[in-house]
């Protein structure tokens, strides 16, 4: 595979059509579990959607960190011999956070309160895992065949932005 | 399982019409890192830069990461984004470094230009060669800036031996004086670029290649996708059908909330969880009659209250197929096994009618027999 190919295949691609499934199965989960905020991250820390309530601080800070915290307990589990903790949860007094692997690729983070309970958001999440799961696996399918389908002006277009940023 | 190996990606997401990249300040400890981000920080315009997060030891030495996203603005309709992030430079925290590593799209190697340096630049720019190449990456296929910094301290080495020293890939290189600001923002501009242009090459390298659908420009790439949506994959859940049936993918985001607000009861129901059994007969009762009244005026009201206004005879009958519609739709769209059950029952039905219909008629031949017999009797 060349380094090209490489890149492409690694990449995803995510369309408004899967976007809205994604958020529709988050948006049933977040009904059943009566959680706040529920959002899938990309393991690099990229958020690919959010769904529920949102979050005071800055949203893209919160993925990377959760992206973070579940790579660094990755590399915990590794040394005791687990290939992952597939769940960590984060307690606090009033807000708690739960972080669950979603396939190979993203993260289902989801922020609680006192309005529900661990065990109701883990039992739901477990639901909504395994259909974000299939949606995303479906994603990584079709992006093989789709090339990034971005402008064709981008490239001019991104040095002038620079330009005008620097 | 596992990450498998080189899972790094731009992320694009045409729903949020966004696109992230990653980028990585690599370098030895104290080489000016966080300096180099923080000046980003301090003079990126306001509405550009995100907050700088830091994790770091009490010693003020990066422990995990530092990151800041950096918003480049609308490009070609796309929001760009880089999302930048240092790693701790200590040997000591090399499992972490190479956590960071993770799905990096571009590096900018940031060396120290002092003496007692050179060894550790060295050092650490194998380990970032070693790292990568633990996810599958090589160095010299990755876009990478060499930033020499530090240039005002006073023994500092000239840059050709730094150049002899770090930089076998012909990478650019900048000089730099990070706590000053100097060389700081060239340095990221030429990373930037070089990750935008791989980005765009790559895509018009894959639009000639992959089918044409994929390639066209966001806005219309989603347009003909959402009848198949509709038709195919969307046909057993059928979800936010009455969101994703008003005028679906074209607009994005006005679509996605609408749907927010008034279709999540209905995906609940219809495609929802079925964890509880109990749920879904209840579900199913509720369907047809709550979102049914609830939901669909909503979307609809729009369209044809223009002609109830107009003709002002309309609204009574208008409602009464609306509603129908609706709890018929919620029945072919609930899952399989309710589906099943309605047209099992059916045809139960059917037979049970004409099983009564031919007892009925012999019964009413038997009585008839009857009548006319003791009739005939009596004559």
């Amino acid at each position: 595979m060349s380094h090209d190919q490489q890149l492409r295949a690694d990449r995803l691609v995510f369309y408004e059509k899967e976007i809205e499934e994604l958020n529709s199965e988050l948006d049933a989960f977040l009904e059943l579990s009566k959680a706040k905020t529920a959002m899938l991250i990309d393991r690099e820390g990229h958020l690919v959607t959010r769904r529920g309530e949102s979050i005071k601080s800055s949203l893209d800070s919160v993925s990377a960190l959760i992206a973070g915290s579940f790579a660094a307990t990755r590399e915990m589990a590794r040394l005791m011999g687990e290939d992952e903790f597939a769940v960590l949860h984060h307690q606090g007094v009033s807000n708690s956070i739960q972080i669950q692997a979603v396939g190979p690729r993203t993260l289902m983070g989801v922020i609680f309160d006192g309005r529900t309970n661990l065990g109701l958001v883990r039992f739901y999440a477990q639901e909504c895992n395994r259909r974000v799961k299939e949606i995303l696996q479906q994603v990584e399918v079709e992006s093989e065949g789709r090339g990034s389908g971005l402008d064709e002006n981008f490239s001019a277009s991104a040095e002038a932005a620079l330009d005008k940023l620097f | 399982m596992g990450i498998p190996k080189g899972t790094e990606m731009v992320q694009i997401n045409f729903a949020q019409k966004q696109i992230n990249a990653k980028i990585v300040y690599y370098g030895p400890g104290m080489s000016g890192k966080t300096t180099n981000l923080e000046v980003v920080h301090q003079r990126a315009p306001a509405p550009n830069r995100g907050d700088l997060t830091s994790i770091s030891t009490d010693g003020d030495r990066t422990l995990f990461f530092d990151y800041m996203p950096l918003d480049l603005g609308t490009v070609a309709g796309m929001r760009t984004c880089f999302q930048m992030y240092t790693v701790p430079g200590q040997v000591y925290y090399n499992s972490t470094r190479k956590l960071v590593l993770q799905g990096c799209d571009g590096v900018i190697f940031v060396a120290d230009s002092q003496e007692s340096m050179r060894e550790q630049n060295i050092e650490s720019l194998k380990n970032l060669e070693e790292n990568l190449a633990e996810y599958g990456k090589n160095l010299a296929d990755m876009p990478l800036i060499i930033q020499y910094n530090k240039r005002d301290m006073p023994g500092a080495v000239s840059v050709e031996t730094l150049e002899a020293d770090l930089n076998q890939y012909g990478a650019p290189s900048f000089e730099a004086v990070a706590n000053t600001g100097q060389g700081v923002f060239p340095t990221l501009k030429a990373l930037a670029a070089v990750v935008l242009k791989n980005l765009s090459q790559e895509s018009s390298a894959a639009g000639a290649s992959s089918a044409p659908a994929a390639n066209v420009a966001p806005a219309q790439a989603a347009a003909p996708q959402a009848p198949a949506e509709q038709s195919a994959q969307f046909a057993p859940p059928a979800a936010g059908q009455p969101a994703a049936a008003n005028p679906p993918a074209a607009v994005p985001k006005p679509a996605a909330a609408s749907a927010e607000g008034d279709a999540v009861a209905v995906p609940l129901m219809e495609t929802g969880f079925t964890p509880r059994e109990g749920a879904v007969p209840q579900a199913g009762g509720a369907a047809p009659a709550a979102p049914g009244s609830a939901v669909q005026p909503q979307f609809q009201a729009r369209p044809d209250m223009g002609v109830a206004a107009s003709t002002a005879v309309a609204p009574a009958p208008a409602r009464t197929p609306r509603t129908k519609k609706v709890a018929g739709k919620p029945a072919s769209a609930r899952p399989a096994k309710g589906r099943q059950k309605a047209v099992a029952t059916e045809p139960v039905k059917k037979q049970g009618n004409t099983v009564y219909t031919v007892a009925f008629i012999l019964l009413a031949a038997a009585v008839g027999a009857v009548l006319a017999k003791t009739i005939l009797s009596f004559l």
